[in-house]
Formats: C-alpha cells, sequence, structure tokens
C-alpha cells in the first residue's frame, strides 16, 4: 500500500525537526484551518429560524431532532458565530452589549466595572501600555453603546475583524485576571498546569483557545452578568440542558452550546 | 461580507509602539526600522547592563512581526555574533516569550511566559536583556555554550573560558557603536535614565512599571534576582541557587 515509498523514520524525522519549527508547523496548520473558516463563516451571523438546525442532523436522529424542537419552544432565534475558537468570547460580548442597548441601568453599572477593569489587570502585571490600548478601544464600544447606535452598527463593529478581535483579547484578559485574582479557589480546578497563571497564559490569553466552563465562570463572575448556556448533545433526554453562570443569577445572555461551540440564542 | 484583514490591526499596533518606544527612549535599548516604509522589520540595539559581562557592549538584532502581529509574537535574532545558551548560531534567540501558545504536553514542568497580544516589544526586549545574564541552561540552542556557561558558574567565575569569550564579543561591538554614532552607557545611574514626566496618562504608567526595576537602590548586590522583574519565568530556569 501507501507506505511502501518512505521509512517510517525518515519522514518521522522530517516531520518533527525541532521544538520550534514543530510549533510553527503547528500553527501554519492552524492558520490554514482558520481561512478556511474565515472564508464560509461570519463573525457574527444574523439571526436565523432555529428550524435550520434540524438540516443538520440526520432525520433519525431523534435526540438531536428532539432537542432542537424543545429549543424552538423556548426561543425565537439564534445568531451563528463562527468557531474560530473566539467564539464564547465573541458571542458573550455582542449578545450582552445587544442587550445593553436596551438596558440604561445596568449599562451604568457595567460601564463602572469595566472601566475599572484596566487598574486590575495592570495590577496584576499586565503591561500597561498594551493593555490600555485594548481597553480604550473596549471602551469605545461601550460608549457607542450609551448613545444607542443602532445594532446594525454594534454587529458591524463585531464583523470588524480588527476591532472584534480587540474586544475579544480584552475579555480574555478580564478572564485572566479573574482568575489570578481568585486563584486560591481556581487552582482546584487547573490540572495540566502548576499554577493558575501558568493556565492563563496557555489556555485564556492568547487568541483562539477555547472556553471550558471555568472560563465562563471567571467572565461572568468577573462581570457579573448572568449567562445560560444551553446543552445540545448526545447526552440524556430530548430536551436541552441548561446551565446558569455564575450559578443562581438571573441569565441576561443566551447561548447554545454544541461541542466545541456557543452561539446566540435569542428568546 | 468578508471581515477586513488583520492586516489593518497589525499596522495600527506597531505603529504605536514605534512611535512609544522613539518618544520616551527607555533604559537598555533603542529600536529604528530597517526601512521606513516597511513597520513589520525593526532594527534594535540592546546596550549590555552595568555589572555583568555584557557591560558596555552595543548588540544589533532585527524583529521581524507577523500580519497578524499583536496576536502572533515576532522574531528576534540577532546580527551582532552571540555566544550564549539561549542563541543559536544564527543569532535567533530562543526564549519562552517569543514561542506561541501552542499545546506542548509534558514540557510543562517549566513554568515559562509564552506570547499574549499584551506582549509587545518592550516587554521581548526585557526580557532579551534578562536572559544574556540568565542563560537557561535547561534548553539550549548551543549546547557547547550552554557547557561553557555552566562550568563557568559552578566554579564561581575561576574557570574562566565563558567569561573571556563574551567579554571579547562585548568589546568587539564597541565598533559598531561607534560606527552608529551611539554613547554606551556603563554605570547604573547612565544606564537606567529616567524619562522625564509625561503629560499623557499612558507615559505615567509605563514610567510606574518600570520604575520598580530600578529605583530602590537595592542593585548592587542582588541584580540577578530583581534587576527585571517581568522575566521570573525565564530566569527561574537559569537557576543561580544550583
Amino acid at each position: 500500500m501507501a507506505e511502501a515509498n518512505s521509512k517510517p523514520g525518515e519522514s518521522l524525522d522530517k516531520a518533527l525537526p525541532s521544538g520550534v519549527e514543530y510549533d510553527e508547523a503547528i500553527m501554519a496548520q492552524q492558520d490554514r484551518i482558520q481561512q478556511e473558516i474565515a472564508e464560509t463563516s461570519q463573525l457574527i451571523g444574523d439571526h436565523e429560524d432555529l428550524l435550520l438546525l434540524s438540516n443538520e442532523y440526520s432525520e433519525e436522529d431523534n435526540v438531536y431532532q428532539g432537542k432542537i424542537k424543545d429549543l424552538r419552544s423556548k426561543y425565537k432565534c439564534f445568531r451563528r458565530t463562527r468557531g474560530d475558537g473566539n467564539c464564547f468570547y465573541r458571542a458573550f460580548g455582542f449578545s450582552y452589549l445587544e442587550r445593553l442597548l436596551d438596558d440604561r441601568k445596568d449599562l451604568e453599572r457595567f460601564k463602572e466595572v469595566a472601566a475599572k477593569s484596566k487598574d486590575m489587570l495592570v495590577s496584576l502585571g499586565f503591561p500597561a501600555f498594551t493593555v490600555e490600548d485594548f481597553h480604550d478601544t473596549f471602551m469605545e464600544v461601550v460608549e457607542k453603546v450609551e448613545r444607542q447606535i443602532p445594532v446594525e452598527d454594534l454587529l458591524a463593529t463585531f464583523r470588524d475583524q480588527g476591532l472584534s478581535d480587540y474586544l475579544v483579547v480584552y475579555l480574555r484578559l478580564l478572564t485572566s485576571g479573574y482568575l489570578q485574582q481568585n486563584q486560591d479557589f481556581f487552582v482546584n480546578f487547573i490540572e495540566t498546569y502548576a499554577s493558575v497563571k501558568e493556565f492563563c497564559g496557555h489556555e485564556v490569553e492568547p487568541m483562539a483557545r477555547e472556553s471550558d466552563h471555568i472560563h465562563i465562570i471567571a467572565l461572568t463572575s468577573c462581570l457579573n452578568v448572568g449567562v445560560r448556556v444551553e446543552y445540545m448533545d448526545r447526552a440524556g433526554s430530548e430536551e436541552v440542558n441548561h446551565h446558569d453562570f455564575p450559578e443562581g443569577t438571573e441569565p441576561k445572555v443566551f447561548l447554545l452550546y454544541r461541542p466545541g461551540h456557543y452561539d446566540i440564542l435569542y428568546k | 461580507m468578508m471581515a477586513s484583514p488583520p492586516m489593518s490591526g497589525s499596522l495600527r499596533a506597531l505603529a504605536l509602539e514605534l512611535k512609544n518606544l522613539q518618544e520616551e527612549p527607555v533604559e537598555g535599548f533603542r529600536v529604528n526600522l530597517v526601512n521606513d516604509e516597511n513597520l513589520y522589520e525593526w532594527q534594535v540595539a540592546i546596550f549590555g547592563p552595568p555589572d555583568t559581562l555584557y557591560q558596555g557592549g552595543y548588540f544589533k538584532a532585527v524583529m521581524k512581526f507577523p500580519q497578524d502581529y499583536p496576536y502572533s509574537p515576532p522574531t528576534f535574532r540577532f546580527t551582532t555574533k552571540m555566544w550564549h545558551p539561549n542563541i543559536y548560531e544564527n543569532g535567533d534567540v530562543c526564549i519562552s516569550i517569543l514561542h506561541p501558545p501552542v499545546d506542548d504536553p509534558q514540557s510543562g514542568e517549566l513554568p515559562s511566559e509564552r506570547w499574549n497580544p499584551t506582549q509587545n516589544v518592550r516587554t521581548i526586549l526585557m526580557s532579551v536583556i534578562s536572559l544574556l545574564n540568565e542563560p537557561n541552561t535547561y534548553s539550549p540552542a548551543n549546547v557547547d555554550a550552554s557547557v561553557m556557561f555552566r562550568k563557568w558558574r559552578e566554579s564561581s567565575g575561576k574557570d574562566k573560558e565563558y567569561e573571556n569569550i563574551i567579554r571579547k564579543q562585548t568589546n568587539a561591538t564597541k565598533e559598531d557603536a561607534e560606527k552608529d554614532g551611539v554613547k554606551v552607557p556603563t554605570t547604573l545611574a547612565d544606564y537606567c535614565i529616567k524619562t522625564k514626566p509625561k503629560t499623557s496618562h499612558s507615559s505615567m504608567d509605563m514610567a510606574d512599571f518600570y520604575d520598580d526595576d530600578y529605583d530602590d537602590g537595592d542593585m548592587d548586590d542582588e541584580d540577578d534576582d530583581d534587576f527585571y522583574e517581568d522575566d521570573d519565568d525565564d530566569s527561574g530556569n537559569g537557576g543561580e541557587g544550583s
């Protein structure tokens, strides 16, 4: 068969020349995958009917079809987000700011929390110069929301890759900041890293690292914004399970989770 | 509708950093563009820190930035010849802050600061300056230099082979400095020039960030530990205690 032409040892040597080049090879491959994804989906999509989800699964797939039906009884529609590893942050950021367009009181509260957050990050040792740049961009968008720009403009902001990624970075920093501030607690949930700081350096701060429960707990607690995640996976019955973060808060953002990905739900 | 390419973001970030570093030159290094038309390639010069083997040295390097900077790190290559455990023969520096954060299972025993979008030219240069004097011998890029460095360290400086090479290389950089019309500071006082008080908010923050490193006046004999505050992770590997 195919293996006849090359000795396995040889090709392995070529494939894994050194740590640095290996890293670079992985990065290059990730870049190619990201490019393909970018060409086929928007960072934040338009409203879509939940019925469209049915097409993505086999008609005989009772678990999923049942869950979609259940979802449709609870939500009106959804927006897709790009699966680029940043989907939780982007979905959360857009959905919450979109909601703040109609919630003056919560906006004021949030603006204050967001304004203070820069000092928290600098005190944790993040370089002030760059943190400030991300912070300022973030606050400019919060101020746009304060001026009650149309939803389309907020959408355009989140679809502008340069701007949108800056917002994602800032949300990642806040997540990292909260984890580090509360490391005595979170260290109990970190398995493969020696410290919370190291976990953040590898799994939170870099772009495109996916989010787990711990990230969601940290960000929603940091900003005190309730998020309900509806889980659509193989588990259990034909009903979607949900979980609220932080536990016991009234959700303001609704996300649909399918293994590896978050989209935005609308009541 | 396609999103705009991320390049605009990198241009913006680089222009901002360059402006900031040129308007407020900080201790230990200078930066310029290799070619005024191209923000993605920088010529940097590091001054050897006083009270180290590198004192008085003028070490030049080129930094190349990717289109998706600051989401991915730049490369850093010395153009001045460097004999150092963590510098490859071609001048490439092997330091964790320049590594993209990919999965590296089982290498997690050494804590190391990886690239993230808040890292920048300044933090990289500070880490490299620090690395000069505190090599990480756990993953040497130049094994011979690493062995020699350890002999030097373990003999408490009696085995001078390493020291002699570094001093010779450092001396050899004087010509470059003269050619570039640069006077390399050789005392801590000169090295740690205070930036003038600035009006803008951001520069005040910057000053705060670096003040801690130099202002305390306790630099004399414990600079190995405290000289640069932001590189605990890298220097920890070098291990002065062992």
